[in-house]
């Protein structure tokens, strides 16, 4: 194929491929266009003679392989973001430069086409092919194919507001409703005991339901402790808990830091 | 003018006729189809039986690995087979190669640096910017060419980052085994000795698992196989317009192997070295021209000053990443030596393994040094007349013996994982020189039952080594899925650690820094998108999860993790009821105890639960997810 044959054929496919992204099989053929076609340019341009067939699609095939990462490195060099219109435009660029080379290369004279490329390229890619139907037909089958069940959990989190807790926290006299997340997976329903604990003492306790397979938001009342002391909460569901610390309302002029807190 | 004859007459005539198959080639076709698919089932099969625990699963994989590749070899190294049919065979071979580890872990990344390169092209599409430090692997932005190839195919096709990589995975692989073809050729000019050099090479320990993983040398070797191709090329060159057009092929593919990968490109460099040497050598005593080694100097030279530039200017992290694995390595060999023994690993060591592999595994490496001795004493009889080829052999030859040295590297701990990496490096030499020794002898036998009988053999022997080698380069849990296994890389990622890294990310964000195991922080690194740190000997942070119950933390450590802005600490409790399988509970050299035991106490895991400076915000029984609060570490 010409230069300018070819170069119209990377350019039309380049354009196709980001007009159209995302078209399933097309694209990834047509970026196979692309980089096929770069990399016959860089031999044209650099080594320009006559090899063996398979020679010449596979060095023509890294060559195009390794235009990629050669794209993407100028592109972070002039301090361009790396996105899809940025590699198209990098490729595009990098395509136009080699076939200026090329071209000018060509003016002495061209090499002449090699008629065993396309058959060794087909005898490439037709095997290529039959093993991507087989791997693909072998990944469906076993994904289809019943599994052994994994390990299941249960979690318990801090929720909302408790969640970005970073200190203690300034329990008020009234207490206070404290968020928790429980999620379960993989395991049976079952029927849990959820505890609040402040310091050493048992402040609540009473069964939790938990479903199979859901995550709901539950909400534990946390009493006030007895200081102005860092006190531990500990929020237990069966064998996982969260944990943080707090102090009663009597450091109200301490802040929820507690900084100033009369001694403990 | 003596250069000039160094062309082969063949290249210069591109239409020159080729051999006609003596067997009809759809008859090949279909038979490797149906072998093919009948291997791909076993493959399935195997997977299947390893999940579910029947013990089946090893007979079953090699059994489908052999149904496809013992008729597709013997179709690339038969007489009447075509070269275009060969080409075909050889690329459905390295196609068929490819499935083991496709099916391994088709849907995502499980494999240990399959995790930090697949986050590392997704940060690319995240941020845009290349050379962002990876929490995983260090070095690995550092060496952008894989990811950056990766997350433009993603970027360009729409296909997600991990079928971008298996795109991409599949064509290196494929590119490795025509490469070796190509490069055989270069080298003996036969088509049947270039099939049987991809063949033996496909035969070393990384070529079904470890190069196929999303990996940089995955992509890297390809580069470097087709690098030596055109190195070939440029001295074989018959004018010095043709040297230069190669000459810049060549600078150009070892630029985009320092870019990959830099083991890869050391090897490179390491190979071009040993060409040059022997090159030299052989114009001295020889009187070959005088343009191959100065060629081949040149390049090597352009290619190793791009390799120092790279490592000094992008990379200045690499040497004291890669420095510990060597020094550690000798020093436990000379420990090895010095002590009778101390210092040392046993190999198979608690192995799941059957024995016949790893009797294999032995085997493997008798049969390599074996042919490796019949191989240097045909080449010593002078067989390849052609200079260049004939020095290529002998480069290869030289390239080869250093197997054997490598494979001592395999006792000591820190020096296994080098040995193992070298391999597919040093089996290209093996594979180079051993190939037309295994064409002589299934040429040599005159009657055709004799040459069943050395083909047989010769298969047989092939079967050996590769079983061995890939059982000596891959453990169990690499290979075969199963039940969750604590302290393996692929199988301890249950899908409460996942939950768990999911609910950070979540309610969180991504990029916070926390402190966490090997195996939480693969995926808080990955999946979870998260900076974790899992210790070292400047940044302990292990010794936060060995302090005892009532003891304070290391004061210097506490500070250090709250100058540098650390949030989180994620405790895998497994640690306190299991024994690691790959003994490791934070990183290779970790100052922490194997001895069988799990060696954290339950109390030493959970004294976070009582500790002022964390708060516990998330627990699912094994993980737990705590937030340092450390204004609370001095009251």
């Amino acid at each position: 194929m010409t230069t300018p044959r070819l170069l119209v054929v990377a350019y039309a496919a380049l354009l196709v491929l980001a007009l159209g992204r995302g078209v399933p099989l097309a694209s990834p053929v047509l970026l196979l266009v692309v980089l096929l076609a770069l990399g016959e340019l860089w031999l044209r341009a650099l080594a320009a003679e006559s090899m063996p067939a398979l020679a010449r699609l596979g060095l023509a095939t890294v060559a195009g392989l390794v235009s990629l990462p050669f794209t993407a490195i100028g592109l972070h060099a002039a301090g361009v973001r790396i996105h899809e219109e940025s590699i198209a435009a990098g490729l595009a660029g990098l395509l136009a430069a080699v076939a200026v080379v090329v071209l000018l290369r060509e003016r002495a004279g061209r090499v002449a086409g090699d008629p065993r490329l396309a058959r060794t390229a087909a005898a490439v890619a037709v095997p290529g092919l039959l093993t991507l139907v087989v791997g693909v037909a072998a990944v469906r089958v076993y994904d289809a194919l019943p599994h052994p069940p994994e390990p299941g959990y249960t979690s318990l989190a801090l929720n909302g507001w408790a969640g970005d807790v970073a200190g203690p926290v300034r329990i008020p006299a009234g207490g206070l409703m404290l968020p928790i997340r429980v999620s379960s997976a993989g395991e049976p329903e079952a029927v849990e005991p959820l505890r609040v604990r402040v310091g050493d003492r048992l402040v609540s306790a009473r069964p939790l339901r938990v479903s199979a397979d859901t995550t709901r938001a539950v909400e534990v009342y946390v009493p006030s402790p007895p200081d102005g002391c860092l006190h531990r909460i500990e929020v237990s569901l069966g064998a996982t808990s969260t944990v943080l610390y707090g102090r009663g309302a009597e450091t109200g002029r301490g802040g929820a830091s507690g900084r100033g807190a009369r001694a403990c | 003018m003596t250069v000039t004859l160094l062309a082969r007459p063949d290249q210069s005539a591109p239409a020159a006729p080729e051999a006609r198959t003596a067997r009809p080639w759809w008859w090949c076709a279909a038979s490797l189809t149906a072998a093919g698919t009948a291997g791909a089932a076993l493959l399935v099969a195997a997977n299947r039986a390893a999940e579910w625990d029947r013990g089946t699963q090893f007979g079953l994989f090699w059994l489908g690995m052999l149904v496809f590749t013992l008729p597709a070899v013997c179709w690339a190294v038969h007489r009447s087979t075509g070269p275009r049919l060969r080409v075909a065979v050889l690329a459905g071979y390295a196609g068929f190669t490819f499935l083991p580890k496709l099916l391994r872990n088709p849907f995502g990344p499980l494999y240990h640096d399959e995790f930090a390169h697949w986050r590392q092209s997704k940060q690319i599409l995240l941020d845009g910017r290349l050379f962002e430090q990876n929490p995983i692997v260090k070095v690995v932005g550092d060496f952008p060419g894989l990811h950056s190839t990766v997350a433009s195919v993603s970027a360009l096709t729409g296909v997600s980052v991990w079928h971008a990589a298996l795109l991409v995975l599949a064509a290196a692989h494929v590119l490795v085994v025509l490469g070796v073809t190509v490069l055989a050729d270069e080298i003996w000019q036969d088509g049947r000795v270039a099939a049987v050099a991809a063949v033996i090479y496909s035969l070393n320990s990384s070529f079904l698992f470890f190069d196929t993983q999303f990996g940089y040398e995955s992509l890297a070797i390809a580069l470097l196989v087709w690098t030596l191709v055109a190195l070939h090329r440029a001295m074989r060159g018959p004018a010095r317009r043709s040297r230069a057009g190669w000459a810049a092929v060549t600078v150009m593919l070892s630029g985009a192997t320092i870019a990959t990968h830099h083991l890869t490109a050391l090897a490179l460099i390491a190979v071009m070295i040993i060409i040059c040497l022997v090159v030299t050598v052989r114009a001295v005593r020889r009187g070959t021209p005088v343009a191959v080694p100065l060629t081949a100097w040149a390049l090597t030279l352009a290619a190793a000053a791009l390799v120092v530039a790279w490592l000094a200017l992008v990379a200045p992290r690499t040497a004291g990443y890669l420095d510990p694995y060597l020094a550690r390595a000798l020093d436990q060999f000379a420990g090895m030596a010095g002590d009778g023994g101390g210092g040392g690993r046993t190999l198979f060591r608690a192995s799941s393994t059957p024995w016949w592999e790893r009797a294999a595994a032995f085997a493997a490496q008798g049969l390599a040094a074996i042919a490796m001795v019949a191989a240097a004493l045909r080449l010593r009889r002078g067989h390849g007349a052609e200079p260049v080829a004939r020095s290529g052999a002998l480069a290869m030859l030289v390239l080869g013996s250093c197997y054997f040295p490598a494979a001592l590297l395999i006792l000591t701990p820190s020096g296994a994982e080098g040995a193992r990496r070298s391999w597919a490096f040093s089996y290209l030499g093996i594979a180079l020189v051993v190939a037309p020794l295994v064409v002589a002898l299934l040429d040599r036998a005159a009657r055709r039952a004799g040459r069943a009988v050395t083909a047989g053999l010769l298969l047989g022997a092939c079967t050996v080594v590769l079983v061995g080698n890939t059982t000596a380069g891959m453990n169990p849990s690499y290979r075969f899925p199963g039940p969750p296994v604590f302290g393996s890389d692929t199988r301890s990622s249950i899908p409460e650690v996942r939950a768990a890294s999911a609910w950070l990310r979540a309610t969180q964000g991504r990029e916070l820094r926390i402190v966490a195991d090997r195996y939480s922080g693969l995926i808080f690194g990955s999946y979870g998108g998260q900076n974790p740190v899992t210790g070292s000997v400047t940044f302990p942070t292990y010794d936060l999860y060995l302090t005892q119950p009532g003891q304070p933390a290391p004061r210097r450590l506490i500070e250090q993790l709250d100058a540098w802005r650390f949030g989180y600490l994620v405790v895998d409790k497994r640690m306190a009821r299991e024994v690691p399988e790959i003994q490791i509970y934070f990183e290779t050299n970790e100052p922490i105890p194997h001895d069988g035991r799990p060696a954290f106490t339950l109390g030493q895991l959970t004294k976070f639960d009582s500790t002022p400076w964390t708060i516990k915000i998330y627990d699912s029984g094994n993980i737990a997810i705590y937030r340092f609060d450390f204004e609370r570490v001095a009251r």
